[in-house]
Order: C-alpha cells, then sequence, then structure tokens
C-alpha cells in the first residue's frame, strides 16, 4: 500500500491574475519503508506535493493514493481523520504551533483530537517525548519558554504521538544547530529502522541525504525529474552536477581521487573505508 | 482566504496604475463628494460614464469588480425591505399581502444603490491601481499641511504602511498555522463547543505569539538603522505630478462641477 501520484496537478489561485501552477502531471510511487528525501531548488513544488499526502492540499487534476484511500480532483474526501492520524506531517519550523500550556498537554492535543481517552493520550505524549529525548522534567514547563531546539522537538514528538503511520516532514532540521539536526536526523533513522515508518523527507542538506536516506526525488520545475535510489544518485557527482547539486563532501573526495588515477570502489560510503583503501594504494606505488 | 477582492492590489501595466497617488485620491474624493450631489440620473450616467472610462483604462477585469460589488447585494435586499416598509408616497405598484409598495420607496431604494456602488467601483478602483506603499506616500504627502495644527502625518503613513504590510505575511501564518494544526487532526468546521473553542485557540495563540515575534523583530531592526519617528528624512521614491495626473484632477473636478450645476442651477 504505497503512496502513488498519478498526473497529479496543483494550480494555486485558479481564475485569478495570481495563478500559480506549483504541480503539473505528476507521476510518483514512494516506496512503503522507505526513507525517501525530496530535494530540489526552492519553488520546485516540493512543499506542495508533500501537502497533498494529508490531504491538506488536493489535487486540481489527477488522483493521489495514500495507502488504501483515494483522493480525487473535484470530489470531495472521504475519512479525513483517519488519513491525518496515519499520515503526520511535520511543517517547516513546527515549533510555531505550540499552544498549550504545558509540554505534555501540547504533545496531547493530537492523539485527543483523534478520539482517544486523556489518559492515554498522555501515556502517548510522554512515550514520544521521551522518543524525542526530552525528559521528564519538561512535561510541566510551558512550550513557549524552551530553546528554539527543544520546541522543535516538542512539536515533533506533537506528531509522532499520533502513531501514524508514515511520516512526512518538511525541512525538520532547518536552522538548528549541527549537533541537534544530527540527532534528530539519528532519531529519524531509529524510527524508520526500528520502528517501521515510512518517511518522506524534503531537505535541502546532501549530507543528510547521503547518509541517511534510501531513496531520492529530485523536483525540478513542478515536476519530478530523477526518482532513483541514493546509492544510484550519488555513484559518482555527474547526476548532482546535471542538476546544479553540490554533491556530499565523500563523493567530491572520491572524484578527485579518481581523477589522480586512484581506483575506488563505487560502494564505498565512509570517510574510514576510503581512507585505508587510498592508504593502500599510496603503499602500493610506494 | 484568497477570494478576498475587495481593496486588493491587482498588479498590471496601464496607464492609470502608472498615476501619481495624490492625484488619484485627490480624484477619489472629488468624484465621492460628487456622487452625494441631488444630481439625477442624468448626474450618475456622466460619474458612471467617467468611472467605467477610468476602469477599462486601467485594464481590470469586469469580473473582478463585479466581484467587489457582490457583497453589496445583501444591502441592496436589506435596504429594499427598510424602504418599503417606511416609505408610503408615490404610486402604488402592487400589494404583497397588506403590505403595498409604492414607486418612491423602489426609486429611493435604486438611488441609494446606485450611489453605493458608484462609491465600490471607484474605491476599487483606486485600491486595485495603487500599490499599498504608494498609497501611504500620497497620502503622507496630502496630509502635509495638518502638521501645523499637530497632524503627525508621516507616523500616520508608517503605521499604516506597517499595518498593510503585515496583512499578507500574518494571512500566509494564519493559513500555516491552519495547516499545521489541522495535521494535528483539528476540525475547524465541526464537531462539539468545547472542541471548536480549542480548535480556535490552537491558531489565535500561535497566532499571537508569532505577531508578537514579528513586532518585536521589526521593532529592533527599525533602530538598529536609526529609525527616529519625527526626525526630517528623504524619500527613496520620490512623487512626481506629470501631465496626466493634473488632467485626472481636472477631469474629476470638472465631473464635480457639473453634478453642482446639475443639482442646483439647472
Amino acid at each position: 500500500m504505497p503512496i502513488k501520484f498519478e498526473h497529479v496537478s496543483h494550480i494555486y489561485s485558479d481564475g485569478t491574475p495570481f495563478r500559480y501552477v506549483a504541480l503539473q502531471d505528476t507521476n510518483l510511487e514512494f516506496r512503503e519503508g522507505a526513507f525517501t528525501a525530496l530535494i530540489g531548488q526552492t519553488g520546485s513544488g516540493k512543499s506542495t506535493l508533500v501537502q497533498h499526502i494529508n490531504a491538506l492540499l488536493l489535487p486540481s487534476e489527477g488522483t493521489v493514493y495514500v495507502m488504501d484511500r483515494e483522493i480525487k480532483a473535484g470530489s470531495e474526501p472521504k475519512g479525513l481523520k483517519s488519513l491525518r492520524k496515519d499520515v503526520g506531517l511535520v511543517f517547516q519550523f513546527p515549533e510555531y504551533q505550540l499552544f498549550e500550556e504545558t509540554v505534555l498537554k501540547d504533545v496531547a492535543f493530537g492523539p485527543k483530537n483523534f478520539g482517544i481517552s486523556q489518559a492515554e493520550a498522555e501515556e502517548k505524549a510522554k512515550a514520544a517525548l521521551r522518543l524525542c529525548g526530552l525528559s521528564q522534567e519538561y512535561d510541566e514547563r510551558s512550550p513557549l519558554e524552551l530553546s528554539g531546539g527543544q520546541k522543535r522537538r516538542v512539536a515533533i514528538a506533537g506528531i509522532l504521538a499520533m502513531d501514524p503511520k508514515v511520516l512526512v516532514l518538511d525541512e525538520p532540521t532547518a536552522g538548528l544547530d549541527p549537533q541537534g539536526a544530527l540527532s534528530m536526523m539519528k532519531l529519524f533513522r531509529d524510527l524508520n529502522q526500528k520502528h517501521g515508518k515510512t518517511i518522506i523527507m524534503v531537505t535541502h542538506d546532501m549530507e543528510q541525504v547521503f547518509s541517511f536516506c534510501d531513496e531520492v526525488v529530485v523536483m525540478e520545475d513542478g515536476r519530478p525529474k530523477i526518482q532513483t535510489t541514493v546509492q544510484e544518485f550519488f555513484r559518482d557527482s555527474s547526476l548532482c552536477e546535471e542538476m546544479n547539486i553540490l554533491p556530499p563532501a565523500l563523493i567530491r573526495l572520491k572524484d578527485a581521487l579518481k581523477k589522480n588515477g586512484f581506483e575506488i570502489d563505487e560502494d564505498v560510503k565512509d570517510i574510514r573505508t576510503l581512507a585505508k583503501l587510498t592508504a593502500k594504494q599510496v603503499k602500493h606505488h610506494g | 482566504m484568497g477570494n478576498i477582492t475587495l481593496g486588493r492590489y491587482i498588479p498590471l501595466d496601464s496607464p492609470i496604475h502608472k498615476l501619481d497617488p495624490r492625484a488619484k485620491i485627490g480624484a477619489m474624493l472629488l468624484i465621492l463628494i460628487a456622487i452625494f450631489f441631488p444630481a439625477g440620473w442624468i448626474g450618475y450616467a456622466i460619474i458612471f460614464a467617467a468611472v467605467s472610462y477610468i476602469i477599462i483604462r486601467s485594464r481590470l477585469s469586469i469580473s473582478f469588480i463585479w466581484k467587489s460589488m457582490r457583497p453589496m447585494l445583501i444591502m441592496l435586499v436589506f435596504l429594499l425591505i427598510i424602504n418599503v416598509l417606511v416609505i408610503h408616497t408615490g404610486v402604488p405598484l402592487f400589494s404583497i399581502g397588506p403590505l403595498t409598495v409604492y414607486s418612491e420607496a423602489i426609486l429611493q431604494t435604486l438611488y441609494i444603490v446606485v450611489r453605493l456602488l458608484l462609491m465600490i467601483m471607484i474605491t476599487t478602483c483606486l485600491t486595485a491601481t495603487t500599490k499599498p506603499l504608494d498609497m501611504t506616500l500620497g497620502l503622507e504627502d496630502l496630509l502635509k499641511p495638518f502638521e501645523k495644527i499637530g497632524v503627525p502625518s508621516h507616523e500616520i503613513a508608517m503605521l499604516i504602511s506597517i499595518a498593510l504590510r503585515f496583512i499578507p505575511d500574518l494571512i500566509d501564518e494564519t493559513n500555516r498555522i491552519i495547516k499545521a494544526q489541522e495535521s494535528r487532526g483539528v476540525d475547524l468546521k465541526e464537531g462539539k463547543l468545547m472542541e471548536r473553542i480549542m480548535a480556535i485557540l490552537s491558531l489565535i495563540v500561535p497566532l499571537f505569539v508569532s505577531a508578537f515575534q514579528r513586532a518585536e523583530d521589526l521593532a529592533n531592526a527599525m533602530e538598529a538603522r536609526g529609525y527616529q519617528p519625527g526626525e526630517k528624512r528623504t524619500r527613496y521614491k520620490v512623487l512626481k505630478m506629470k501631465g496626466a495626473d493634473w488632467a485626472l484632477l481636472l477631469g474629476a473636478a470638472l465631473v464635480l462641477a457639473g453634478m453642482v450645476w446639475l443639482a442646483y442651477f439647472r
């Protein structure tokens, strides 16, 4: 039961001078259980695309299939609530959605909206908060007095507490310090690998794509231009250059070494192995 | 929220868009005054012709003007009911049950409605063809003479332009927060009273937080660049009246003079 886009277009403000085609004739399938990165320049339609997955935006043309549901252009969608429970969407700068008096209440807000009891919602909220690395001492504090990174964790916990099957993340680490960003990415990897969540993440950070994701979709001018595995995408820097993307540091290093006569295995994915391989060849030529 | 047409700027390339905002505001005031003279149907026909000419030259679509007038239909029905109940002069036209409708009631309603529609047409024409920032510049200049009696014209203009500048931002922000909370299962259209109060609260609190944050950021940025109210400052955009601007004012003045003549000296 994957997520599938069939001939989907989205037009903003149709019939006015502000008419803007954000998505056109998009055909795309997100594999279940995969950690997919969605990349592309600003205005290429990434955010518009992901908002179709939980029916915040409805297609102007075409059909979106999300698990067993069908969202068709021109027809009123059914079962929106259960769809939104199954697809958790974390917006850019999600800390702006916090409003409750305490962290715990705010995180429990989502699950409670989906009709479970107060006690059960708080149970789920606590579990989600711990998962996001916020200890018990934060439960009773006001979300507005936390730091930016902590607020972000609370907001993400608010989505995780709904226990969605699919997690859609729109630039989840934007504006975080490098360390905070890294631990957040590790959290997402755990959610994907240990908890079996399908993750679709919009990002501009190629290092994140390279180290954490399974598949890549490149958007350009409102259409998916490339869909492939991360391994294939970063095999060498030619695809990146074609798309005007700066490849990850490791790939650039591999390319530079290759250009200078080293023989580098395509599958080398970390700096240690690469260093050993290079050292061996240097010694060999001695 | 994208369907509000009243007071919205439409970026087009037309001779009307290029006119000096002071001339446009001045001409609008003159025509608005002209509308209030009891100049009869000939007078309204003249004003309608003048306004139509400006709308055609401004390349605004008829459907846009129509959309901005549509809310007035409710007003029309309301006025008609009041007038039918109150006015009992003229020729009785027909009766519905115990209620007789007189010709004067219909005529008075039509008078008011025509005036209202003309006013909306002309103000829409101004707001749709003038950038909000140009409008405040024009307003500042027009208020300048009142500085002598203590009207802080620059501060008023600054207030208006900041407020206008934040409207699209706050609309975007509201839409964003609505979407974020909808993703958390908030249902803004249905639900019990308590749930709906909670839903609205989940929008208002973040909106206030971000509005205050924005206001503080802006205040800091302005202070960091040495902004001080009441200080003399030059402008990036200097307004200059050209031939076409004077022609517009003259045209509006002629229409006003015509209405006065039609109303009192004929």
